[in-house]
């Protein structure tokens, strides 16, 4: 009966080496995997290609906001060609040269027919109950100090706004016309920061009107909704019209507008 | 009562857990440290600009949310000192300082970890800065 404890009592020890031998040999493939990366060296053209590369999709935005504001076609081109120059003094020494092709032509996207018209870079649709401005380009980046060239990247901006629906009721003598509206950008990605200043003037029939605006998600549309009522109108005239201008948190224009306003 | 066998049980695995302590020490060098803050830094200006946060920080002269917003960012160990300049290399916070730290620790400090991060412009207008980001290891 002794002998068979002690015959029993080296299995504790037995366990406990193999115990030993499975943490040693998870910690040495957890140990390997953290620090595989770290021996890779930190290469700075890497930061310079991502910086110049994430600036040039904020160049594309500012020209687009530009061109939806003041209309002048050419400010793309003309902000690329002083951002050529301005990069090559912000990082000197490392020979980088930035190059682009402005997007011309007919593109398919989103889904939008008739497709998007692109010249130098631009495009845009307004006054419809769908609208949008867009912006696309492809960059080139060559950095000769570590012989990089060809790195290509293509880029664009985008914001749409359609007007969903559109209707007027009355109520304690007074009209009322609600429109719903909803605002995407790049990917299709709904906006849903924006404030009541954001839309610049909604009018009808042509006219200014003052509103309130509220945002939610409306299950009707699957989307979420920017919500504007107008109220103390003295009366709507049928075939009214209806249009939004709006001017999103990146400084980007866009103007719907629609002739089917309807009687709830 | 097993007393000798749970004793050695336990000083196996002590045995074990000590090789890894040793053996598991994460490789540590002045270059690889800067290395190391650069890509941190780098990231981290990132982060701020796709937040759309860092040029409304620069070009509204926000120093004071800039700095919060790197702070906040950063671990506490690390230091910074962000300096913003035009194209003509004026220095536009100056005389704020945009930092984190007691100065002397950037005076004395072997290895400075330095970021560059260019933004082209805010809203509808072109107008580059250029944001030199310092980093060390307090």
């Amino acid at each position: 009966m002794r002998l068979a404890k002690e015959r029993n009592g080296q299995f504790i020890i037995i366990a406990a080496m193999l115990l030993s031998i499975m943490i040693i040999s998870i910690s040495t493939v957890i140990y390997g995997t953290v620090t595989y990366y770290r021996q890779e060296r930190w290469e700075e053209y890497v930061t310079i290609v991502d910086s110049v590369k994430t600036a040039s999709s904020n160049l594309l935005q500012i020209g687009l906001a530009n061109y939806t504001q003041t209309l002048n076609p050419n400010v793309t081109r003309g902000y690329f060609n002083r951002w050529i120059r301005d990069v090559r003094n912000a990082y000197p020494g490392y020979g980088v040269d930035v190059d682009y092709a402005l997007t011309s032509g007919l593109r398919s996207a989103y889904g939008l027919i008739p497709p998007m018209n692109y010249s130098l870079g631009l495009a845009r649709r307004w006054n419809q109950q769908t609208s949008y401005s867009a912006s696309n380009t492809t960059v080139s980046i060559n950095i000769a100090s570590v012989g990089l060239t060809g790195y290509n990247f293509s880029s664009h901006v985008f914001l749409k706004m359609s007007i969903r629906d559109a209707v007027w009721y009355t109520g304690s003598g007074k009209w009322y016309v609600l429109m719903y509206l909803t605002v995407e950008k790049e990917g299709l990605e709904p906006i849903i920061s924006l404030q009541t200043s954001s839309f610049s003037n909604v009018t009808l029939n042509g006219v200014p009107q003052t509103f309130t605006m509220r945002r939610y998600y409306h299950p009707t549309y699957s989307s979420f909704i920017y919500e504007i009522r107008v109220s103390s109108i003295t009366s709507l005239p049928p075939n009214a019209s209806a249009g939004v201008t709006l001017l999103d948190n990146r400084g980007i224009k866009t103007v719907s507008y629609t002739t089917n306003v309807q009687q709830q | 009562m097993r007393v000798v066998e749970s004793i050695m049980a336990t000083l196996i695995v002590i045995s074990a857990v000590t090789f890894l302590y040793f053996f598991a020490s994460t490789p540590s060098s002045q270059a690889h440290d800067t290395s190391e803050l650069e890509k941190m830094g780098h990231n981290i200006l990132h982060d701020i600009d796709e937040q759309g946060l860092l040029a409304r920080y620069v070009y509204r002269s926000e120093w004071g949310n800039l700095t919060s917003a790197l702070s906040v960012s950063l671990p506490i160990n690390v230091y910074f000192s962000l300096s913003v300049y035009d194209m003509n290399n004026n220095n536009l916070n100056y005389p704020y300082s945009i930092q984190y730290g007691d100065q002397q620790v950037f005076s004395s400090s072997t290895g400075v970890a330095s970021v560059t991060y260019i933004l082209p412009g805010y809203q509808a207008n072109y107008n580059p800065r250029i944001l030199v980001l310092k980093l060390v290891n307090g």
